[in-house]
């Protein structure tokens, strides 16, 4: 078996030197494998809602033409990376063979996974697609997948559908974050607190800070803010526009003083919210931005502009153990459990 | 009895109301009253940040009545000087002439005192009443005017022992040694990225003070000049040039620098676009990776690390924190051959 590179940079065709990622073409050969790499019988793309979206527009949600579309842009690129949208999605699977070198040993043929790295890395045999609904981003097919040696995945465990066990996989990286920033007493507030990764940050929040921290929740839908308090998941909910800055900033001080919080997760997936993260929290304090709308320059300028010195972190999808304690929460918690199947499955 | 002021200086904000000041579109700079937790500043010299300059320079074509003009109707339509087209200020010199009775006594200041004012001129209330004289190649601007400072205004008092164009080219990338200083601990490996420019030579001179003996500071440059620049400055114990937007290439080297462990804690210093793979592949898995290139994308940061499966905690640089302006100067006052070169190439 040849060695391959832990980043998977041996099935780059071109350009050459590049990562998986930006590479336009990899080779999606199964034919063997590498002797750090496992070889997946793919069951399920589950494709990214940007990527699917624009497929299925370009295609006016005809199936048949959204098919041969998916099967062209793989078999150009060797991957499942919509060439408009950048982006790619996750996949589930069964374990075929796995390379000597590969580092978890417990992975085992026959297991069913979930690889948590993005399709648009993932070198992807496709031959057959076997079923395709426009109204859902879940494409069954015929297929052969790799995971490279620094790919993560999860194996997809039995007491818990598929459907839901995907749907928190998804934001695995955010309650398993908090679990590390979140002290016992912080006072912590976690902006947009009432969609799906911030449930499972308030549930994360509230188990570590204790008896004797709070957790604000600052929520712009007055539904969201209501599921909070029903289950009970803040210590205080607040309803506002996480945009403006001065309104949520008298809100939050009048529950925390004028000092603000110890840490603040942003959830927020609008502009112009780091402003607002930056005021609340307390000097030497940390903010964990794990909204794709966080503008690095607002964020960097935003502290300088008003000397404050705290510690701004951009949010690591990954964690280690990260779906573990994402998976555990739907364990632990019957209410959240209940709430997730009724909204995302 | 002065008027109470906010910490943050919204009681200055003429429009839109309910905004912080440096987003404002207009600002009061009336100074013949100031507020309680206000100082007040006889300003000396605007430093203007670069790209508003040069934006400013090139609209009037080079033509300095021109450009005195520009910098007038500025200030006068917001109150400030933030170029409406950059969205940048940049800082000033002067002389602290007045302290508001709320701050008096607190803080390390006493009218007299010679200061630089560390936070955006887009953000300071300003009032010019004379443009002196204009320095266009380092962007330097002597006035008559005033300047208010808010509570949460950060300021350094200019060293009676340095020059002052030595200080204030020192201090404006103040944050990055300062967080290098804070972040490094005995016996890490240490990549500087962007090794070779101002902020970058700072940052490996602090970063071998903290990494000690036992640690190792590896310099990533561009020029073939500033490549031998750093060599020789000896504040790294391996420098190379190499392409900062190639990955794979990099982190080969170094794998082979560090046989096989990587870096503790990069530092990206570097301002071009597309570098944060490379910082994210240097770093060890359980390392720090610390952004204070303005070109650093967040999407590419986040989505990055979770593509390559990597656990490494990456923090967007914040250009103040506690102690930047004396870190800094310090390193000023230890290093000769850093002063030399700084005054040589910035003062």
């Amino acid at each position: 078996m040849e060695r391959g590179c832990r980043y998977g940079t041996h099935r780059v065709i071109e350009p050459v030197g590049t990562l998986p990622q930006p590479a336009l073409k990899l080779d999606n050969s199964t034919d063997k494998i590498y002797d750090n790499e496992v070889l997946i019988d793919v069951i399920t793309l589950n494709i990214d809602s940007a990527s699917y979206t624009q497929i299925k527009n370009a295609c006016g949600a005809d199936p048949e033409k959204m098919k041969s579309m998916i099967s062209s842009i793989v078999r150009e690129r060797g991957k499942m990376q919509n060439p408009v949208t950048g982006s790619g999605g996750m996949l589930i699977g069964k374990v075929v063979e796995i390379g000597p070198g590969f580092p978890d040993k417990k992975l085992k043929p026959g297991d069913k996974i979930a690889t948590l790295v993005s399709l648009s890395l993932t070198p992807l045999n496709l031959k057959r697609i076997i079923r395709l609904d426009p109204e859902s981003d879940q494409v069954d097919v015929e297929a052969q997948a790799i995971l490279f040696e620094s790919g993560i995945f999860s194996v997809l465990p039995d007491d818990i559908p598929e459907k839901l066990a995907l749907a928190v996989l998804d934001v695995a990286g955010a309650p398993a974050q908090v679990d590390r920033l979140v002290q016992e007493s912080d006072t912590v507030c976690i902006l947009g607190g009432g969609g799906k990764s911030g449930i499972l940050c308030c549930y994360q929040a509230l188990r570590n800070v204790g008896p004797y921290g709070k957790v604000i929740v600052v929520e712009y839908s007055e539904q969201n803010a209501d599921r909070i308090r029903d289950l009970g998941l803040a210590t205080h909910v607040i309803v506002a526009d996480a945009t403006k800055v001065m309104d949520v900033y008298n809100k939050v001080s009048e529950i925390t003083g004028p000092k603000g919080c110890d840490v603040t997760i942003n959830n927020v997936n609008v502009p112009d919210t780091e402003m607002t993260s930056i005021l609340i929290t307390k000097g030497q304090g940390l903010i964990y931005f794990f909204s794709m709308a966080t503008s690095f320059t607002k964020a960097a300028l935003g502290a300088e502009g008003i000397g404050k010195d705290l510690k701004l972190i951009v949010g690591n999808g990954y964690a280690k153990g990260h779906a573990d304690l994402a998976l555990n929460i739907l364990r632990e918690s019957p209410e959240i459990r209940e709430l997730f199947e009724k909204l995302y499955v | 009895m002065q008027k109470k002021g906010n910490k943050y200086g919204t009681h200055r904000v003429i429009e839109p109301i309910g905004v912080l000041p440096q987003p404002a579109n207009r600002i009061d700079n009336n100074m013949d009253e100031i507020y309680d937790n206000e100082i007040l500043i006889d300003v000396q010299t605007l430093n203007i940040d670069s790209a508003s300059f040069t934006q400013i320079e090139e609209q009037a074509a080079g033509d300095k009545a021109k450009i005195a003009e520009i910098m007038l109707d500025i200030v006068a339509k917001q109150g400030k000087h933030r170029n409406p087209v950059t969205g940048s200020g940049g800082m000033l010199l002067g002389t602290v002439e007045k302290i508001g009775d709320a701050l008096k006594g607190k803080i390390d200041l006493k009218e007299g005192d010679k200061i630089a004012t560390l936070v955006s001129l887009s953000l300071t209330p300003l009032r010019i009443d004379k443009i002196k004289d204009i320095r266009p190649d380092i962007d330097q601007v002597d006035i008559d005017g005033k300047a208010i400072l808010f509570e949460s205004g950060i300021y350094a008092k200019i060293p009676a022992d340095m020059p002052e164009g030595l200080v204030l080219s020192a201090l404006d990338v103040a944050g990055a040694p300062a967080q290098t200083a804070k972040l490094v601990k005995p016996g890490d490996t240490v990549l500087i990225i962007g090794a070779g420019g101002k902020s970058g030579m700072l940052c490996c001179y602090e970063a071998k003070k903290r990494a000690g003996v036992t640690g190792k500071v590896i310099g990533l440059t561009h020029s073939e000049k500033s490549t031998k620049r750093l060599e020789e400055l000896g504040f790294c114990d391996y420098v190379f040039a190499a392409d900062a937007t190639k990955p794979v290439a990099i982190m080969e080297k170094i794998e082979s620098l560090t046989h096989g462990e990587m870096a503790d804690i990069t530092i990206n210093n570097v301002n071009i676009p597309d570098t944060e793979m490379t910082s994210i592949l240097a770093t060890k898995d359980t390392g720090i990776v610390y952004f204070f290139s303005m070109a650093t994308s967040f999407t590419k940061a986040a989505l990055g690390a979770e593509g390559v499966g990597s656990d490494v905690t990456m923090i967007v640089g914040n250009g103040y924190t506690k102690g930047h302006a004396e870190i800094t100067l310090q390193i000023l006052k230890e290093s000769e051959v850093l002063r030399k070169i700084f005054t040589e190439l910035y003062a």
